[in-house]
């Protein structure tokens, strides 16, 4: 037996005889359909740069993310080469997924040497969720979540990122600073 | 006679071709990249050859390769025999019936009537819809064979919506069978030259009706009850793997250029231009002599019709992206509560109409 469900709409009789709105509905599609067909003329002409569709060839073609999109985190490369963070094991803290690992080394008397640097800095991006927790507590503006996603691989053990390979400069990460700084002033920390 | 044969020959490789060799393999392209494009996507063009893609088109081989080289399974407690003969039952009636559909028009080559049909029968029209619902048979015992749930459900809901769209598919016919006295599929193809003729214009209703029965005869969405992905699996041909799968799929497409070639022979003009008669155009390539002009003729002709039945293909592709699927009761209700009793009225329209002419 069919069941009917009350969907409490009243159609008027030119909806109900199901012809003209299928017509309507063609048009849309078919209308959509030419647009993107003829789009793709003068791109593969070379006269304009993008085609009126919007996907586009992820691995060839790759768009500029916003400056709010989360991806890998990365440690920030101070002028001196060195990373601004002190190991003070607060980002350890927040992360709700412990896939930050830092040992700490001090200072052994060596000149120009920094107080206090993170001897071993791991992030496995096997672990990480790219929550972003991290950026939020570093008190040092050492640790930034950068635009980088292409980190796919097929040995999971290569995902364990060290501090070397971390190490980003800070004229890179530039933008990404000042919108932590933008974001995080308002909630008064 | 020898000549007789080999014009024969000629025409049958060609209807092959056209439809085994080109539009069954190129239409799994074309519905994957229409959808794309009517969804703002791109559609497939990840298949290449050294780095070429050519829009995707190497898909088509990829997906030959793939069909060729799956293994051919048979489910345990499936009647093997029926199990391999329903993809053939099914896929060689839709080949069958490009016999009787004309492609062209009658031409004069070399002194030699050349008519494009391969046989043009006096019941070309019932010969059609006869061999068109033996392919019914192929997908009942298709499901019926497999030995599963699924795709019995699928058979049946096959079985009961091919022979409820068959009746009302049969009395819309019947007003172009009295507007054009004819069943032969040449002679309703001729009477098209004059434009007002045409079809569509002396039967505007008993070509949606006509349309919409030959989507519901294919199984198409929104039709596509028997095959309902979302409900049962994929319907009839659940258990179906490799090469027989794709005999299933390749019936589905030709099935899609036979329903674009009867509309056009019966609704569309066939192979005529409109305002553009075969002696309009005969005097106007009259300088490469008889046989020359025939054979630009026999060009166009062919062009043309062949561009008809691109039309509808497209537009039923249209239809199959546009549309969601209809619940079960919903085709019932639609077949034989509005359609049968509209084609019923239609058929006494035009009897009245063509009484008051007369």
């Amino acid at each position: 037996m069919a069941y009917y469900v009350n969907r409490n709409t009243t159609m008027t009789w030119w909806e109900r005889s199901y012809i003209p709105e299928i017509i309507k509905g063609m048009w849309l599609t078919s209308r959509r359909f030419f647009y993107n067909l003829f789009g793709f003329i003068p791109f593969f002409l070379g006269t304009e740069k993008d085609r009126r569709i919007m996907t586009v060839y992820y691995p060839e073609e790759q768009v500029q993310y916003p400056i709010a999109y989360r991806g890998r985190p990365v440690l920030a490369q101070n002028e001196d080469g060195q990373p601004a963070c002190v190991a003070c094991g607060l980002c350890e803290i927040a992360c709700p997924a412990y896939c930050i690992h830092i040992e700490p080394a001090h200072n052994t008397g060596k000149q120009n040497q920094y107080e206090r640097w993170p001897g071993v800095f791991n992030i496995d991006y096997a672990i990480c969720i790219f929550c972003g927790n991290c950026e939020e507590a570093c008190p040092e503006e050492a640790i930034f979540m950068s635009d980088d996603c292409d980190i796919s691989m097929l040995d999971r053990k290569k995902m364990l990122y060290t501090k070397e390979q971390l190490l980003t400069p800070v004229a890179d990460l530039q933008k990404r600073i000042e919108f932590t700084r933008n974001m995080y002033a308002k909630w008064n920390y | 006679m020898w000549v007789d044969l080999i014009i024969a020959l000629v025409k049958i490789l060609f209807i092959f071709a056209i439809t085994v060799g080109f539009f069954a393999p190129v239409l799994t392209w074309v519905e994957r990249k229409q959808s794309a494009l009517m969804q703002d996507r791109i559609g497939a063009n990840r298949a290449d050859i050294m780095g070429f893609t050519v829009l995707g088109l190497f898909h088509i081989i990829a997906d030959a390769l793939k069909m060729f080289t799956k293994e051919d399974f048979i489910p345990d407690g499936a009647n093997k025999i029926l199990h391999t003969m329903s993809p053939i039952i099914a896929l060689v009636p839709a080949l069958i019936t490009f016999a009787v559909i004309p492609f062209g028009g009658q031409y004069t080559l070399f002194d030699k009537e050349v008519n494009l049909v391969i046989s043009d029968l006096d019941v070309g029209l019932l010969f059609v819809f006869a061999i068109a619902s033996l392919a019914t048979y192929g997908y009942v015992i298709a499901g019926w064979s497999s030995n599963n749930n699924w795709s019995l459900l699928g058979s049946m809901r096959t079985a009961s919506q091919m022979i409820s769209y068959e009746v009302s598919m049969g009395l819309t016919i019947i007003g172009i069978l009295m507007v054009y006295g004819s069943m032969k599929l040449t002679e309703i193809g001729a009477i098209q030259e004059n434009f007002w003729m045409w079809g569509i214009f002396l039967q505007p209703f008993g070509f949606i009706m006509f349309l919409t029965a030959s989507i519901a005869e294919n199984k198409r969405i929104p039709f596509d009850a028997p095959e309902a992905e979302s409900e049962l699996v994929a319907g009839y041909f659940t258990e179906y793997s490799g090469l027989k799968f794709g005999m299933f799929f390749m019936a589905e497409f030709i099935e899609m250029v036979t329903i674009g070639a009867i509309m056009t022979i019966l609704f569309l003009g066939a192979w005529h231009i409109p305002f553009l008669t075969s002696a309009t155009l005969l005097s106007w390539f009259d300088f490469l002599g008889t046989t020359g002009a025939n054979i630009v003729l026999m060009l166009i002709h062919v062009g043309v019709f062949f561009g008809k039945v691109v039309f509808f293909i497209w537009l039923q592709m249209i239809i199959r992206w546009t549309l969601p699927r209809f619940r079960y009761d919903q085709i019932m209700k639609l077949g034989w509560k509005i359609i049968l009793p509209l084609s019923l009225a239609n058929i006494m329209i035009t009897g009245l109409v063509i009484l008051a002419l007369k």
